[in-house]
């Protein structure tokens, strides 16, 4: 078990694992976290699995860990690692299972005081529009011929079906569309599972929310985004469904042999990877983007269908009940980019397993409208706490590869939740503190019930603390529709 | 503790004998599912691998007797562990995507690391937790003085 003892301290918010901890690490490891928060990190396996991660061939820099970490099934949670392309690995496991999970924020014209009364409605309304729960699927089947489209083409299938904008492409991550995505790198099952899953939330910690703009800390960017304090936005949180699980499994299986075959030694078999220029390292990526670019018409088919539902509730009794995007972030991927390293700009891969992007002002990858302003990076809290929305820096990109955190990290095991929570007093407590949940499950509420993760507002804290992202605007929870 | 008696009916989802042969134990994990399961041979592990899988999937819901659907399944991989996840694999697709249950009736597993079982399976109406993958994470099928003994992490 590593301790703070094997930590050199960089700053109050960045630690170090040297390389020469472990003959087998290539790079060190850089931990974003407070003294406060360390002490929750080194009780589980994330750092081990950091220095684990470290072993892979052709990292360069060092692997980055998030202060929302946690352990994962090889990779920690919160981990950022870049590879040299293209002779550095890909790991799937380095992106997770739900590729191109992801978070994306709508903002409204709306105030608390013309839409509190209608919250209810809302509640319902979404509840029925998007589909959500354990194996529900979305409102359409799809043939497996539409799904090679919607793999290609990810948010622009859904522009052409009539279910997003140009600016909502715009605002999404790589406008929603990751290159080099080719269905024939994706197994018959793959594919089939994909068919009725378009437009689904899934289960488990994914989530609709309404959320109420509480706090503004930075007018300008809030401004740009089409964020006001005292308003209304919405949160959708999920990814590529079954059709991911299965690229992922699919090629956590065939990449076992090329291990062996290139010669590459592991510490866990969780990590297997392939060389990007090796035949199973391009199948991968090929399948990957057409996994994320799944997960991106995902977001954009569920936002429609928010968009309906505020449409149904509110036309007529409000004057605009319009929902804009803001942006849409991915928090499982694996992203070709340019970065400086050592002086000198390289095309890696950058593996971000529950890591957001959070690009600095004057990127090339930002629309017109946030190129002054970084990216923006969305920090959804645990259910019933505060959610953030922040903005890349230029620091973020020196020290990060360009990333953040994603989320507020567990702490407590999904037993441990269940027997120290009870789904039902949880939703009185959340009720009283004045939100609305709609759960598909009690067992699934209380295993996500924000007593067992990290207090969202220090992970928060860290990543600003540490300079990798500014705070723009914090949101609280008013409605929320879990599966 | 959830373990697994050979009457393939009976063994889904009971909680029975602590000093059996075979069974399953979920473990703590922070974020994910884990198992320990134990079985005196390989198969017997690797059916109990499936019970603990189906036990943490939350199935409630089923009907009772597995004769309405009977298949047989034939599995190859580079070493146990790979063959272990085949298996886990193929029940949990067969879960998600056709709502149907298996009880394993008999099984072989041979040392040139191919499986061979024939399955008895059965409708369920729904479950309560979506596995997304069962993980290589530290997956490590250990010899023990009573058999065989394994920690499975799922995804979820």
């Amino acid at each position: 078990m590593i301790s703070k003892t094997d930590l050199i301290k960089i700053s109050a918010y960045e630690w170090e694992i040297p390389a020469s901890y472990r003959p087998d690490m290539r790079v060190p490891v850089r931990i974003f976290a407070s003294e406060e928060i360390l002490k929750d990190v080194t009780r589980d396996k994330s750092l081990e699995q950091a220095v684990n991660a470290c072993s892979l061939p052709g990292l360069v820099g060092s692997v980055k860990v998030m202060p929302d970490m946690h352990q994962g099934y090889g990779f920690p949670i919160g981990g950022v690692a870049a590879t040299r392309y293209p002779e550095g690995v890909i790991s799937p496991g380095g992106i997770g299972y739900d590729i191109n999970c992801g978070v994306r924020l709508l903002g409204s014209q709306i105030t608390y005081e013309e839409g509190e009364k209608y919250l209810g409605e809302l509640s319902t309304a979404l509840n029925q529009t998007c589909p959500s729960g354990v194996g529900t699927g979305g409102h359409h089947r799809f043939s497996t011929r539409e799904i090679d489209e919607v793999c290609r083409k990810g948010s622009s299938w859904a522009r052409e079906k009539g279910f997003a904008t140009e600016q909502d492409l715009r605002r999404t991550e790589d406008r929603g569309r990751l290159q080099g995505a080719d269905p024939r790198f994706l197994s018959p099952r793959a594919l089939k599972r994909g068919t009725d899953q378009v437009g689904s939330l899934g289960a488990g910690n994914h989530f609709i929310e309404i959320d109420l703009v509480s706090k503004v800390y930075d007018d300008r960017a809030a401004r740009a985004m089409g964020l006001s304090e005292g308003y209304l936005a919405l949160q959708i949180h999920c990814g590529s469904r079954g059709l991911g699980h299965q690229v992922c499994s699919d090629y956590v299986k065939s990449m076992q042999g090329a291990v062996t075959k290139y010669g590459i030694v592991l510490p866990d078999r969780g990590l297997v990877c392939a060389p990007m220029d090796s035949p199973e390292g391009e199948a991968y990526l090929a399948a990957m983007a057409c996994a994320a670019n799944y997960a991106f018409a995902n977001r954009q088919v569920l936002s429609h269908y928010a968009r309906e539902a505020f449409e149904s509730v509110l036309a007529g009794r409000i004057k605009d009940w319009h929902l804009h995007l803001v942006y849409d972030v991915a928090h499982n991927i694996g992203k070709l980019e340019s970065h400086d390293i050592d002086g000198k700009s390289l095309t890696v891969c950058v593996h971000r397993k529950g890591a957001t992007r959070a690009f600095g002002p004057g990127s090339q990858e930002l629309p017109s409208e946030y190129a002054m302003i970084g990216q923006p990076v969305l920090v959804p809290g645990s259910m019933g706490t505060s959610s953030w929305v922040l903005r890349g820096t230029t620091a973020a990109m020196a020290r990060s590869f360009g990333s953040s955190c994603h989320g507020a990290g567990r702490v407590m095991s999904r037993s441990q939740a269940k027997k120290a929570i009870w789904g039902e007093d949880l939703l009185k407590e959340l009720k009283r503190a004045g939100i609305m949940v709609q759960a598909g499950s009690m067992a699934g509420l209380a295993e996500e019930a924000p007593a067992a993760y990290k207090d969202v507002d220090a992970v928060v804290e860290t990543v600003v603390g540490a300079g990798l992202t500014d705070k723009v605007a914090q949101l609280k929870p008013l409605v929320v529709i879990k599966g | 503790m959830g373990v697994l008696k050979k009457s393939p009916e009976l063994c889904i989802l009971k909680e029975i004998m602590i000093n059996s042969l075979a069974g399953f134990e979920e473990q703590s994990h922070t974020a994910d599912l884990e198992i320990k399961v134990w079985g005196e041979d390989l198969p017997s592990l690797f059916t109990a691998a499936a019970d603990g899988m189906f036990h943490l999937s939350g199935i409630e819901d089923y009907e009772k007797g597995f004769s309405a659907v009977k298949e047989s399944i034939s599995l190859d991989a580079m070493d146990y562990e790979g063959l272990l996840i085949l298996f886990l694999e193929e029940l949990l697709y067969r879960l998600t995507e056709d709502y149907m249950m298996f009880a394993i009736d008999s099984m072989s597993v041979s040392t040139d690391f191919s499986l061979k079982a024939k399955l008895k399976g059965t409708q369920i109406r729904s479950y309560q937790r979506d596995i997304k993958a069962v993980t290589y994470h530290r997956l490590n099928i250990q010899e023990t003085d009573q058999g065989y003994e394994v920690n499975i992490i799922f995804d979820i």
